[in-house]
């Protein structure tokens, strides 16, 4: 994998929560990585371990206590928020658990939408979406509110939103949390397909047959990386 | 950017669309009300103006001098301007005209009909003075009120009451039993400001009011008399000539009182002005409570709304959205929703107060105003009520937002 650029490198990372009063909670100790392009990494720990921590932070919507991280290349661990807006919306792309999208507008309002804030006009950001809404199956659909497909289509949608800013990455936090057994596989193969295109994807789970689909596998446990390598290889 | 910001505030408002309305109606109902309260004092104003000028603004009344005892003020003094002092008084720089009147209340009798009638004796100047024109017949002379001819002048009232569809000229009418000839009638003025019917009049040579209408106490002597000056601004000189010319016509002492009063029509028409303004400012006022009781409707609505959208929010930060995008759309969703009441309410205010004008028959005029009262509503009663909102959207952290159920 060296000849592929790096995408995500974290070193020595740290998050402590500070509360009122006084006391602290350490969430993630010393945690250190790298994600090349292409690949397709499953993050798993139980829940309180820190990987929705971890998460938050490599999506940066959240800044580390300590440490560093680059985005492709880039320092980010102290950017402001206003910075890391930006950074979101050009290099990141998301896909929720709950899909997180705006019922009361079209489908094709609804992909393009991240576009908005590039500063990309009306009649591109239509024909992108149209495009990427190809790319994840749902030709036809653009029109319509996403109030009338179903829950697989939905998260088909929110895939569509998260590919329209060509972003080096896309983090999925339980995307298939929502959805039964058959959807989930139909929104997984969706995932192995835009990975085997090249598509960098990091996907947060609990779930052991979802993180099957992943080819490597980082393992938070309290705080700190328990397992990183093939998923293949790991045997709990 | 803006355009984008405004689109999305437009269809994210949209998507709501009886709650917009109704939270749009209290700005509606707000500037409708000032609108038209403004629209209300500005046709006082008006009214008070017109009656002004009816009577014409250039000039300077003069009484005798209010009695003073013993720091109590009675009523008019006994009259000290004589008939003679009036003519004086034309000769003195700036004054176009002067006049006089002595006035009585008899009861006027033509056939079988009468008519209760205030009877003004006068000199033919005070046709000009009063802003009179004669609309059929000829105006008495100075020789008729030197010869107290009894000539009569008739206002359209008298016209219609003793008359009805004859003619009046050359006819004879009785006041006190005595007859006078109608050699003119009068152009109808209206009603004044109190009310009362300008058109109820009878005018005649003053010395002949005295001899045939009033006792014989002081038969020289006017109730009043008015100084018509050529222009507005030489009022002030006028009137400094005036109490010096009649000062020492009355021959009065240094130290002495003015046995007169002199009342400036421009002073009268500023101090009653100001009281029409101060009361369409005072009904403004009442009204703008009904905007701020709006205004909170709106930030209320918007704190709903973010509230509601918190999840929206949270996911459009993740999408990219930088923090003041978030704050501007939600500033421009509450800015709308108050534009367009303001607009809707002004357009109410204006129709209302046409409407209101013309059952009452009165000009109501469309006044500059509404336009900058609604407009500024509009971006002041936006922008503080949906600034606190806006900022509670900006802030929001967009991991707890995310998480919010």
């Amino acid at each position: 994998m060296s000849g592929k650029s790096v995408v995500i490198e974290v070193k020595d990372l740290c998050k402590t929560y500070y509360m009122d009063g006084g006391a602290s909670q350490v969430v993630l100790k010393h945690i250190h990585f790298k994600i090349y392009e292409g690949e397709f990494v499953a993050i798993m720990g139980h829940s309180g371990s820190g990987k929705s921590t971890l998460m938050n932070t490599l999506g940066c919507l959240d800044r580390p206590t300590s440490g560093e991280y680059y985005l492709a290349g880039e320092p980010v661990a102290t950017r402001t928020d206003q910075e890391l807006a930006v950074i979101r919306g050009q290099k990141i792309g998301f896909v929720f658990q709950n899909f997180n999208l705006m019922m009361k507008r079209s489908i094709v309002d609804n992909v393009s939408m991240p576009l908005i804030y590039q500063g990309v006009g009306e009649k591109e950001r239509r024909e992108r979406a149209l495009e990427m809404l190809k790319v994840v199956g749902l030709q036809g659909y653009g029109d319509r509110p996403p109030s009338q497909i179903s829950g697989g289509m939905q998260q088909r949608v929110a895939i569509a939103r998260a590919l329209i800013n060509n972003p080096k990455i896309i983090f999925a936090d339980e995307p298939t949390g929502n959805l039964d057994s058959t959807t989930s596989d139909e929104i997984m193969n969706l995932f192995t397909e835009l990975n085997k295109k090249g598509i960098t994807i990091v996907l947060v789970t609990h779930e052991d047959d979802v993180a099957d689909y992943a080819k490597r596998m980082i393992k938070i446990s309290d705080g700190k990386i328990e397992y990183d390598g093939p998923r293949k290889e790991y045997h709990a | 950017m803006i355009y984008q910001i405004l689109r999305e505030a437009w269809i994210s408002i949209s998507a709501y669309k009886l709650r917009t309305f109704l939270t749009m109606l209290g700005i509606v109902i707000g500037v409708a009300s000032v609108v038209l309260m403004v629209a209300a004092g500005q046709t006082v104003s008006n009214e008070i103006t017109k009656t002004f000028d009816s009577m014409g603004t250039n000039l300077i009344i003069l009484a005798p001098a209010e009695t003073v005892s013993g720091g109590v003020r009675g009523g008019r003094g006994r009259p000290s301007i004589t008939f003679k002092d009036v003519e004086a008084l034309k000769t003195l720089k700036d004054v176009e005209t002067a006049s006089y009147v002595v006035n009585t209340a008899v009861q006027a009798v033509y056939g079988s009909s009468n008519y209760g009638v205030s009877v003004y004796g006068t000199n033919p100047d005070y046709l000009a003075v009063g802003n009179w024109e004669i609309e059929t017949g000829v105006p008495f002379t100075e020789k008729d009120v030197k010869t107290g001819k009894p000539y009569i002048l008739i206002g359209q009232t008298i016209v219609d009451e003793l008359f009805g569809l004859q003619n009046p000229i050359g006819k004879v009418l009785r006041l006190k039993g005595q007859p006078f000839t109608v050699i003119g009638t009068l152009k109808e003025k209206g009603d004044n400001l109190m009310g009362q019917d300008q058109d109820n009049i009878i005018m005649m040579p003053a010395t002949t009011l005295r001899q045939r209408l009033r006792g014989s106490y002081r038969p020289n002597y006017a109730d009043m008399a008015f100084v018509k000056v050529t222009e507005e601004d030489k009022m002030e000189s006028v009137s400094k000539r005036i109490e010096y010319l009649l000062r020492s016509r009355h021959y009065l002492k240094e130290g002495t009182p003015n046995d007169f009063s002199m009342h400036l029509m421009t002073e009268m028409v500023e101090k009653v002005q100001n009281v029409g303004f101060i009361l369409s400012l005072l009904l403004s006022a009442i009204a703008s409570i009904s905007l701020v009781v709006g205004s909170i409707g709106i930030m209320n609505m918007m704190l709903v709304s973010v509230t509601e959208r918190t999840r929206e929010i949270g996911t459009r930060k993740a999408l990219g959205a930088p923090n003041r995008w978030i704050m501007f759309q939600f500033l421009a969703e509450s800015i709308i929703i108050s534009f367009m009441g303001s607009f809707v309410g002004m357009v109410f205010g204006v129709v209302l107060s046409q409407i209101a004008g013309h059952i009452l028959e009165k000009q109501v005029p469309i006044s500059m105003w509404s336009v900058v009262i609604s407009a500024s509503v509009a971006i002041f009663v936006g922008v503080v009520s949906g600034i606190m909102p806006a900022r509670k959207a900006m802030k929001l952290d967009p991991i707890d937002a995310l998480r919010y159920q």
